[in-house]
């Protein structure tokens, strides 16, 4: 069963099956678009008609008969494909175009395919040609192109040589298919369905394709070669230079599209890696807990963090891609927009995190533990650093380091080595030491109680005192910038060793009334009122001791001693003494006493 | 270059000669002129004869007049022009300066093959 159209067909009224109607209809339009105006297209498809209504006339026995596909077939067949429509066309041709003759039609040419172009079509153009996936082609370029850049060049010269795919018939030789009216129907519909802003063109490319040779024989004819050829000039001028401008902004769009796209994935591993955090267990990572004071989740800390360094780069990556494919559909203004809002919520909340960590060191507090330092005049204090047993045992000297360590149970502990010495004099027959603790908090009690939760020893062994090279406290504390100060105050007269190790937790400079510098380390210093007296330091060299030599007859200056002689006078200093010599006078000062001699 | 290419471009390099030399004694409308080309085989498929008929008619050489038909639509007579007669004498008097020619080239051809 077929359901049936009527048409009028030069005046003659038929029955047609609606398939066959169709297949009618494209006929008539593929030879329609075969002409153009000037040629008198409206006539000579009023003739075609008239004479497609009197083959129709013949095959139909009675009033009652429809056309059928059959029927048109055959009539198609009688009157032609539309490419032999173009038959006078081609008789001024000096070459006749093979994609016009039916049978070297299904001959491939290798034409540019700007349709799916990425740069130039050059690629599509070429997977056309040789029947592969496009994308083969392209991986082979880019092979190339770390192979010295050559395929860069040879890329070029293939954008300039070949020619690109502008009519119809040539997007159709181009895959390989016969030029025949179903397949340039068929591209035509393609146009329709893809882009309908092209239509126009696609249409004026059948039927220009159609024409152009017409056109070309006529500008000949008219002795405007000279007109053609200087247009052709300029016009390939303009296109070398759009060409360039293409080709750079190509290269700035795949730039851009390497730095979105290599940035936002180092970002999205870096969001896993460290979002990750609570449920794999990566050695290291457990510092980011610690530090973030604040307590704010650290995966919304990542998240964030990731959104507002992400979406700029996705539309760097977006906007590469948008230079690079012309036709890229576009994420629209709604997606757009959000994710702006999302970037700007992103940062505030960054900003808000930021200032809820500053704060949480917003106050500093300490603790001071004070005992007594049994220890009396004369005596010898030997001061020395100890190590932890579970870090860093018998390492001295990295102040301020920090780590988060585990004891042989697993707890976990922050461990800080940010220790210092300052060492005072006291008139007091007995010493002291003072340990002062000391954290930051987001007030002044949270930071007095995490003061008090730093856990810091020491040890006295008759005259030696232990110190503990660290502190820890718990996690929970958090980092909080936490201090250990040790304060010794000596008794005058009593003698100080500083073991060597103690080097870097001393002061370099006598600051807030410290009197044991580093150079002190490793030496028996003995206390005095504010001040030490170094007793097994190498004297010191003055470091303003030069050597004078004069030696000229009047004056001598060396290391034996001064002489200077004038006319009757004489001065000299040595080791025997001073002995001046005046006119009259003798004066000698040595050992025996002072002499004055006159004459 | 492809043979058929080239029997194409011969056949259809003096199909507009022809079309006019059918028209010299008699008016005639499309498929009459159809029946006498496709008769020699200098025509494949019809199509091709609209533009050229067109074509003629806008250069002046021909002219049509309309004719009812007893089955089917009014049927377009063509007719030689006063030009087209003219037209129609040169091509004549070139054509067998043509036939001439490729007779004189094509048997000395065989000649030499000989």
């Amino acid at each position: 069963m077929n359901k049936t159209v009527n048409i009028n067909l030069a005046g003659i009224f038929f029955h047609i099956d609606e398939d066959a109607y169709l297949k009618l209809q494209r006929y008539l339009e593929a030879i329609k678009r075969s002409f153009t105006d000037s040629q008198g297209r409206s006539e000579i498809i009023a003739d075609i008609e008239a004479r497609i209504a009197e083959l129709f006339n013949e095959r139909v026995k009675n009033d009652r008969q429809v056309i059928s596909i059959k029927e048109v077939d055959a009539v198609i067949t009688i009157m032609g494909q539309p490419e032999d429509y173009l038959v006078d066309d081609e008789i001024f041709e000096d070459e006749p175009t093979p994609s016009y003759s039916k049978k070297s039609s299904t001959n491939k040419k290798l034409f540019r395919d700007t349709d799916n172009s990425y740069i130039g079509g050059v690629s599509s153009g070429l997977a056309h040609y040789f029947g592969i996936d496009t994308i083969w082609i392209r991986l082979a370029w880019v092979l190339l192109i770390f192979g010295a850049g050559t395929g860069i060049l040879l890329y070029i010269l293939l954008w300039i040589l070949v020619p690109e795919a502008k009519t119809t018939a040539e997007k159709i030789m181009m895959t390989g298919a016969p030029v025949n009216i179903s397949n340039i129907e068929k591209k035509i519909k393609d146009g329709f369905e893809t882009v309908t802003e092209t239509v126009g063109d696609v249409a004026k490319n059948v039927s220009s394709s159609v024409s152009d040779a017409v056109k070309h024989v006529d500008f000949e004819k008219q002795g405007n070669k000279i007109k053609s050829t200087s247009k052709g000039f300029f016009d390939t001028i303009g296109n070398i230079i759009m060409f360039f401008f293409k080709v750079f902004a190509k290269f700035i769009g795949v730039i851009l599209i390497l730095v979105g796209a290599t940035s936002l994935i180092a970002l999205i591993v870096g969001l896993f890696s460290v979002g990750a955090v609570n449920f794999i267990h990566i050695p290291g990572l457990d510092m980011i807990d610690v530090v973030n004071s604040g307590n704010t989740p650290v995966w919304l800390v990542s998240l964030l963090a990731f959104l507002t360094a992400g979406i700029p780069l996705f539309f760097i990556f977006y906007l590469g891609l948008k230079i690079l494919i012309n036709n890229l559909k576009s994420i629209g203004n709604i997606a757009k927009y959000s994710l702006f809002g999302l970037w700007i919520m992103s940062i505030i909340g960054l900003f808000i995190i930021g200032i809820r960590q500053a704060s949480e060191h917003a106050f500093n507090e300490s603790v001071v533990e004070k005992n007594e330092l049994y220890i009396t005049k004369n005596d010898t204090l030997k001061i020395k650093m100890i190590g932890s047993d579970l870090y860093r045992k018998n390492k001295y000297g990295h102040r301020d380091s920090f780590k988060v360590i585990k004891d042989d149970n697993g707890n976990k502990s922050i461990y800080r080595s940010d220790v210092r010495i300052i060492v005072k004099s006291t008139t007091d027959t007995i010493g002291s030491i003072s340990i002062e603790k000391s954290a930051d908090g987001r007030d002044h009690d949270k930071a007095r109680e995490r003061a008090k939760n730093i856990n810091y020893s020491y040890q006295i062994n008759r005259n030696e005192l232990l110190l503990d090279s660290y502190l820890t406290t718990s996690v929970d504390n958090k980092f909080s910038d936490q201090e250990i100060i040790v304060y010794l105050n000596l008794p005058e007269g009593i003698i100080a060793n500083f073991y060597k190790n103690t080097k870097s937790y001393l002061n370099y400079y006598s600051k807030s009334g410290n009197i044991v510098q580093q150079k002190y380390a490793n030496r028996y210093i003995k206390i005095l009122e504010d001040d030490i007296e170094c007793l097994n330091c190498p004297i010191e060299d003055d470091e303003n001791d030069f050597e004078l030599k004069v030696n000229t007859p009047k004056v001598k200056i060396n290391e034996d001693g001064i002489e200077i002689k004038a006319d009757d006078t004489s001065l000299k200093i040595d080791n025997n003494g001073l002995k001046a010599k005046a006119e009259d006078v003798k004066v000698n000062i040595d050992a025996n006493g002072i002499n004055i001699e006159t004459d | 270059m492809k043979i058929e290419n080239t029997k194409a471009q011969m056949r259809k390099g003096v199909l507009e000669y022809c079309i006019l030399s059918v028209l010299k004694d008699d008016d005639a409308y499309v498929a009459e002129i159809l029946d006498t080309l496709k008769n020699a085989k200098l025509l494949v498929v019809e199509g091709t004869i609209y533009p050229l008929l067109t074509r003629l008619k806008n250069a002046g050489l021909l002219n049509y007049r309309w004719e009812e038909s007893t089955s089917g639509p009014p049927r377009k007579y063509y007719g030689l022009t006063e030009t087209g007669k003219l037209f129609l004498n040169e091509l004549t008097i070139t054509w067998s300066e043509l036939q001439n020619a490729v007779n004189i080239v094509t048997s000395q051809k065989n000649k030499d093959n000989e």
